[in-house]
């Protein structure tokens, strides 16, 4: 351990050190580091780059029971809340020596006189697991880090005996309350790992929630325009658990404490754990693929993975391939880009005729397959209860001032399936009639408006949304609205694993395709539909725009990156044969 | 450190005239002093002390009155002592305001007369004492002024014995530069010396004035947005604007306690209270008791001041893409508590603070982290509520920098100006240039104007669009409420007249009844955006009435009778109630809005789908393009939002346009052409195309078309462009279709004067072949017979079967005919 100044993985803040000193032998003053990435983090990005990111173990609900704090770890979320900015002590001197608390809750050795010490500023962001990922996103805890981590946590348990023997000497009864400030002996702040060795089971809190493991990510030195809300990124960082569970309710007294209740009294340290964050990326849906990528996005391979989907959606349909067709396009859609308000991109599908019967049957299968297709699934039964109950939209509660998640704060890339067959009949308070303006508002310009009580503040979403009803959707008007004629009820075989994997790849892939539109080819679209309105004077914008997203979608599911003539008529004839089926329901 | 506080202690109950002498016997004249006694935990040094000490030293002396600032100074500048090296104590000099800073000149050296700096910087306090003295004498607004400004500012705060003496910042900085800047940033020290001078000042004005007056600076030069607060501004003044979320209940804070022994009933000297501790008394200090742990503390006889804490939240219009608001927290004392409540946008000048986060005190560990807030010193409330406030915009941008003054001026002279924001107008949406013309209109808006009578014209401009569906109405409307901060944008489907004007509702915790207000109300001085108003409810629409002329919203109910200001423009759009527009009838027909309603409109704009290839052609050139291309790449030559949003609130709040005797000459003669237009020559029938109401939009349209120039006068050619964008609206609106010219009658009773004449030929004629054929009590005639006979008479015109029951109706009532269904008396 102590020839290793730099294992990155189980001595983080060594490394930290490590860069903080050869940082400072090239400049005078901590004063000039502050604000900047002294070295820190290039260094764990080079670790990272070669290699190292896959030995990082992943933090969740599983592997927190045997993750050591101050170790480095990765975590998957997203961003649910921003909690401003937090000022610490960067850098001080401790006698002649410059030292620092960047990545680190506490300082390692008393802090000195106050003005050899430096404030730096850090964020603070709260991130949970995306909501509605599905189980085949997670990884199985890989077996590599255990062995390794074992090993270390064998060296551990020796220096842990020793520790705990200084530390009950100092009158600590429990050793989980060990030294943070007072470890100015020269061994452990040269070796960095706090010797926070009990077992590893001691370390979890009792009172962390198992199911959503939540985290107070703090950010350094990153601009403010990288990190948005509801995106969704993989943090990796250094793992800190405060045991300081007492700290909150000592002051009482102290007429200064009343001034930062609020902010973290909710997230408590022995609940939320801390990632100090070296590097973070955001993360796109093919990220969550559990094997490595190997396919390319070519057209002839593409092909026959796009047929298998979708003969597996038609036979999922109930043999209706017109359905299948537009679920697959639909699967296939996101905002790619905004123009004003507009949300250019979005497909929202509207599948109606689904009467009692048939509803019980197709909703399970088509919620089924998408949980199994697609990353985060939400599943809404809609109803005057529900619309009723509360907010659907994120609002901010200025009492704990958090931003309270509601059903609506979704990732980028989200399904939301709507069931509408559950809407009786019923009076709506305000509070309905306000939901279903958001979701009217999500489906028609992809934006939610969170409540901040005084105001709103608009947040662009991406979201794809299934709406399942018994006739056409009012309250939710989709792009799409196609009558669903399944014809028979055919046993679905379960897709093999290797044909999973291979569908989940194209989704993912294929609807990040850029795509774009030869000239003579664009010439043909507008005089299509210009011919189109003037034999029928009632298309309009949205009917025009519905067709040129079609033909994006088509074009992109079959690997291709530019509009062909044959797709464009591949989409007039699926239009045709759902005008035809709009017109037989009238 | 007993050392510290021990002059107040001495110095305790001491007359105003040792206030100023009192804090100055512990200064130290040098920064050398070293940065003592770093403790444990919450440990702090010295140097900061003396500069609370003389700062808290006068409240002391003065029971009675209380010192807002002091307890927050003190508390941080116990807590914070890391700070130190940004922050320097000052050493606050030997100096008594009174004797000039003679020693100026002596240098740096040790011994008695030696100046005195802030510590760590060369800033001597001698000088900065001269310079507030200087400017508080001095400082006039206007040259005529005989008597300082703030003189006369102190003389009335003595009269009313007032506790505040508030100095504008920016009379500072014209005065002196120099002592602005130390202010901005050594607020401590220099407040604190401002304070001296001041109680110097006072009490030679009123050697018995006992009151503490305390300095509260507000309008800095700039202020900061509360993202951008970072380490640096620590320690500054700072001028942060923002939204009150959450107060906390009043604190009473203990600032003196006294206590009295249990054994003797000895009572204490006040102690005052240091760093939030109470230094109880251990032992009793009445020579003759001396008991021990006998002290208790005499509550209603120690001194409280009021602090609260207040949250305060970023405005939406500050939050960047993806963010979520920044809040900070205020401290607040005394006069500030309670002075503003939840939902309020205020200024706030303060000091920005930090202070170490505590671990529990049995713990020796420190936490490396600081919690920051806002010391205030003064609070501005931007707008009481929306109903009082100033112009649009203006609140939420601030006034804008010379630099980006000088870069709108030069816009606003580039010859095609008017054209350009047309264009960068919705520039997504193709076509209708003149109705974006209108919307500009509207956005730069014309002069409200008051007489002394107190009659009052209006200023805003309302503008209805009426048209097919999918013709972009509601991406326009969208993007003007994008662009006007202040706009509100409802759907006329999910709007009720409450919701729109104003309600009262009962507060659920105090129970008190209190008005909330609506849409109209909320939008003050800006657009007011509602979407299909053709589905409003009527009842809803009746209430626009009001809005829409005399800009005022009354309501009388729970007890509260009231008239709130909706100085709103209203942007409506509405849907043609057969869903397509019929160009057969006319536009009342066609959407169904009472007459006296649609009047108020100053333009309004048919956005029809015509069947025109062209058209159709561009649209979809559009839409492959708003799908295909880089969006940036379509889009050249335009105003960017920004620019565009600066401008037009730079107009409104700056530029108010007269009209030129040309521009009122053209204005005459434009009105009474159009008017004129009415009498066809060799006509007996008269039409009205122009109405009172049009030349009041004529001039509003006119001074908004001089406002985007930047114009002070309005000139002829504004009329000219105003009169043409008012007849592209009104040929669009009020054509009688039926003889193609333009009519008023159409808008103001739906009918226009044709029909009317028509229907009056047809009511003489069905009058004439009744007496011709029909005898008086004889038999009844079928009303087709009736029909044939006249489709004989008058084979020209067309003549359909209501348009006859329509005729008899009319001679029905005259008592002429009795109908029965479809047979027809005379009597």
């Amino acid at each position: 351990m102590v020839g290793l100044p730099y294992d990155c993985l189980s001595n983080p803040l060594g490394a930290v050190r490590f860069a903080f000193d050869k940082a400072l032998s090239s400049s005078d003053s901590a004063a000039a580091l502050d604000g900047k990435d002294f070295g820190a983090a290039d260094l764990f990005l080079r670790f990272l780059d070669n290699g190292g990111l896959l030995k990082v173990p992943l933090l969740n609900s599983k592997t927190i029971k045997w993750l050591q704090p101050n170790t480095l770890v990765r975590f998957r979320g997203m961003i649910q809340d921003m909690l401003g900015n937090e000022f610490y002590v960067g850098a001080y001197k401790d006698r002649d020596v410059w030292r620092t608390n960047k990545y680190a809750d506490v300082s390692q050795s008393p802090m000195g006189s106050p003005s050899n010490s430096q404030i730096w500023e850090r964020r603070l962001i709260y991130c949970t697991p995306v909501p509605g990922q599905n189980d085949w996103t997670e990884p199985s805890a890989s077996c590599i880090h255990l062995e390794t981590l074992g090993k270390e946590k064998r060296q551990r348990d020796e220096d842990a005996v020793m520790e705990d023997l200084s530390s009950q000497t100092e009158g600590f009864p429990c050793p989980k309350r060990m030294r943070e400030g007072d470890t100015a002996t020269p061994s452990s702040t040269i070796h960095g790992v706090p010797a926070e060795g009990i077992s590893s089971m001691a370390m979890v809190p009792s009172d962390v929630d198992k199911e959503n493991l939540s985290c107070l990510v703090k950010i350094y030195d990153s601009p403010e325009s990288d990190l948005k809300l509801n995106d969704v990124f993989e943090f990796v960082g250094i793992l800190t658990f405060d045991q300081d569970i007492s700290m909150e309710k000592d002051n009482k007294d102290d007429p200064e404490n009343t001034i930062c209740e609020d902010l973290l009294v909710d997230l408590l340290p022995s609940k939320v754990p801390r990632i100090h964050c070296l590097v973070h990326r955001k993360l796109a849906q093919s990220d969550f693929l559990p094997g490595p990528v190997t396919l390319e996005p070519k057209p002839h391979l593409v092909k026959p993975i796009r047929e298998a989907l979708l003969g597996h959606l038609t036979t999922l349909l109930g043999n209706d391939g017109v359905a299948a067709q537009y679920m697959l396009l639909h699967l296939l859609s996101r905002v790619h880009a905004r123009i004003d308000t507009v949300a250019v991109g979005k497909l929202a599908l509207n599948l109606t005729s689904l009467t009692n019967e048939s509803i019980s049957v197709f909703k399970n299968r088509i919620l089924c397959i998408l949980k199994t297709l697609l990353p985060f699934t939400h599943d809404v039964p809609l109803t005057v209860e529900l619309l009723n109950a509360g907010p659907l939209a994120p609002r901010k509660d200025y009492d704990s001032n958090r931003l309270l998640s509601g059903p609506l704060q979704l990732a980028e890339g989200s399904h939301l399936t709507i069931d509408e067959t559950q809407l009786k009949a019923g009076s709506l308070d305000s509070t309905g009639i306000d939901n279903t303006r958001v979701l009217k508002s999500l489906l028609e310009w992809q934006k939610v408006d969170y409540d901040f009580t005084y105001y709103k503040v608009e947040m662009p979403a991406d979201v794809q949304l299934l709406i399942l009803s018994e006739g056409k959707s009012n309250i939710l008007p989709a792009d799409i609205v196609l009558p669903f004629c399944p014809s028979s009820v055919d046993s679905l075989g379960t897709p093999n694993a290797e044909s999973l994997a291979a569908w989940r790849w194209y989704l993912a892939t294929m609807r990040s395709l850029t795509h774009s539109i030869e000239p003579d080819m664009q010439k043909v679209l507008e005089d299509d539909l210009v011919a189109a309105r003037q034999t029928d004077r009632s298309l309009g914008t949205q009917d025009f725009s519905r067709l040129l997203t079609m033909g994006r979608l088509l074009s992109i599911s079959f690997g291709e990156t530019c509009l062909s003539m044959e797709h464009w008529q591949m989409v007039k004839e699926l239009e045709r044969l759902r005008r035809e089926r709009l017109q037989g329901r009238i | 450190m007993a050392s510290d506080s021990s002059p107040v202690n001495t110095h305790g109950p001491s007359s105003p005239d040792d206030l100023t002498s009192s804090p100055i016997n512990n200064t130290y004249s040098s920064p050398g002093r070293p940065a003592a006694s770093s403790q444990s935990g919450g440990a702090f040094s010295t140097p900061p002390r003396p500069q609370s000490t003389s700062r808290f030293a006068t409240p002391a002396a003065t029971p009675s009155s209380t010192n807002p600032r002091p307890s927050g100074r003190r508390a941080s500048s116990t807590t914070s002592t890391p700070l130190a090296a940004a922050t320097p104590p000052t050493s606050t000099g030997n100096l008594s305001p009174s004797s000039p800073p003679s020693s100026d000149g002596g240098g740096g050296g040790d011994g008695g007369g030696l100046p005195m700096y802030v510590w760590g910087t060369n800033i001597s306090v001698q000088d900065v004492n001269a310079a507030i003295l200087r400017f508080l004498r001095n400082f006039r607004e206007g040259v005529s002024d005989i008597e300082g400004k703030y003189m006369n500012a102190i003389h009335h705060v003595i009269e009313v014995e007032g506790d505040s003496l508030e100095v504008d910042a920016h009379d500072v900085f014209d005065y002196d530069s120099d002592l602005y800047t130390k202010m901005v940033r050594y607020p401590l020290e220099v407040l604190a010396i401002f304070d001296i001078v001041l109680m110097d000042l006072v009490s030679k004005i009123e050697p018995m004035f006992e009151k503490h007056i305390q300095t509260r600076v507000f309008n800095l030069k700039s202020s900061i947005s509360m993202r951008q607060l970072n380490p640096s501004d620590i320690e500054k003044m700072v001028s942060v604007k923002g939204m009150i979320i959450r107060c906390s209940s009043i604190i009473p804070e203990i600032r003196e306690a006294i206590f009295r022994c249990l054994v003797c009933g000895y009572y204490s000297d006040p102690i005052v209270v240091d760093r939030g501790r109470v230094s109880e008394p251990t032992v009793c200090q009445k020579q003759e008791c001396l008991a021990r742990s006998s002290m208790t503390l005499v509550h209603n006889r120690c001194r409280f001041v009021d602090k609260q804490i207040v949250r305060l939240q970023e405005t939406p219009d500050e939050i960047p893409d993806g963010g979520t608001p920044h809040t900070v927290s205020l401290l607040m004392h005394d006069k500030l508590v309670d002075a503003g409540k939840p939902g309020d946008r205020i200024e706030v000048t303060g000091i920005y603070r930090a202070m170490t986060v505590r671990i529990g005190s049995t713990q020796r560990t420190v936490k490396s982290l600081f919690k920051t807030y806002i010391d205030c010193l003064h609070i501005e409330k931007n707008s009481i509520s929306r109903l009082h406030a100033e112009d649009f915009m203006e609140t939420e941008n601030g006034t804008p920098d010379q630099v980006q003054v000088e870069k709108l001026e030069a816009l606003s002279k580039q010859p095609d100006i008017y054209e350009r924001l047309t264009k960068s107008l919705a520039p997504n949406i193709w076509e209708l240039d003149d109705v974006k013309r209108g919307l500009l209109c509207q956005l730069f808006g014309g002069n409200a104007l008051t007489l002394p009578s107190g009659a009052s014209f209006r200023g805003d401009i309302n503008i209805l669009l009426v048209g097919d569906p999918g013709t972009s109405k509601s991406q326009l409307l969208q993007y003007i409420h994008k662009l006007s901060p202040r706009g509100i944008y409802t759907s006329g489907r999910g709007s009720s007249a409450v919701g729109l004007t104003a309600y009262v509702a009962k507060d659920p915790e105090t129970g008190e009844t209190v008005l909330e207000s609506g849409a109209l109300v909320l939008s003050d001085k800006g657009i007011c955006c509602i979407d299909e108003f053709d589905k409003m409810s009527d009842n809803a629409r009746s209430m626009l009435h009001e809005v829409m002329e005399q800009q005022t919203v009354s309501i009388a109910k729970a007890g509260i009778i009231a008239s709130l200001n909706a100085r709103t423009s209203v942007l409506a759009c509405a849907n043609p109630i057969g869903s397509r527009y019929n160009p057969r009838l006319s536009v009342i027909d066609n959407i169904h809005l009472p007459p006296t309603l649609l009047s108020r409109f100053d333009l309004i704009y048919l956005i029809l789908d015509k069947a025109d290839e062209q058209t159709d052609r561009r649209l979809a050139k559009h839409i492959v393009a708003l799908h295909f291309e880089n969006p940036e790449k379509s889009v050249h030559d335009i105003i960017d939002l920004p620019t565009l949003t600066a401008y037009v609130s730079y107009a409104r709040n700056h530029i108010h346009p007269q009209l030129s005797d040309e521009a009122a000459e053209e204005l005459t003669r434009g009105y009474v052409e159009m008017r004129q237009r009415g009498n066809f020559p060799g006509s007996s029938k008269k039409v009205i195309t122009a109405t009172p109401r049009q030349l009041e939009s004529l001039i509003r349209l006119s001074e908004a078309l001089a406002r985007i120039r930047f114009s002070k006068l309005v000139e002829k050619q504004d009329v000219m462009e105003a009169t043409r964008l008012l007849e592209v609206a009104l040929q669009q609106s009020a054509t009688d279709h039926s003889t193609g010219t333009i009519d008023m009658d159409l808008i103001t009773t739906g009918v226009s004067a044709s029909e009317r004449m028509r229907r009056e030929n047809l009511v003489s004629d069905t009058r004439n072949i009744i007496m011709e054929k029909m005898q008086i009590g004889g038999p009844s005639t079928r009303i087709m017979e009736l029909l044939e006979e006249i489709k004989k008479q008058s084979s020209a015109v067309e003549i359909h079967l209501n348009d006859l029951r329509n005729a008899l109706s009319t001679l029905a009532t005259e008592g002429f005919v009795v109908v029965h269904g479809d047979s027809v008396k005379r009597i």
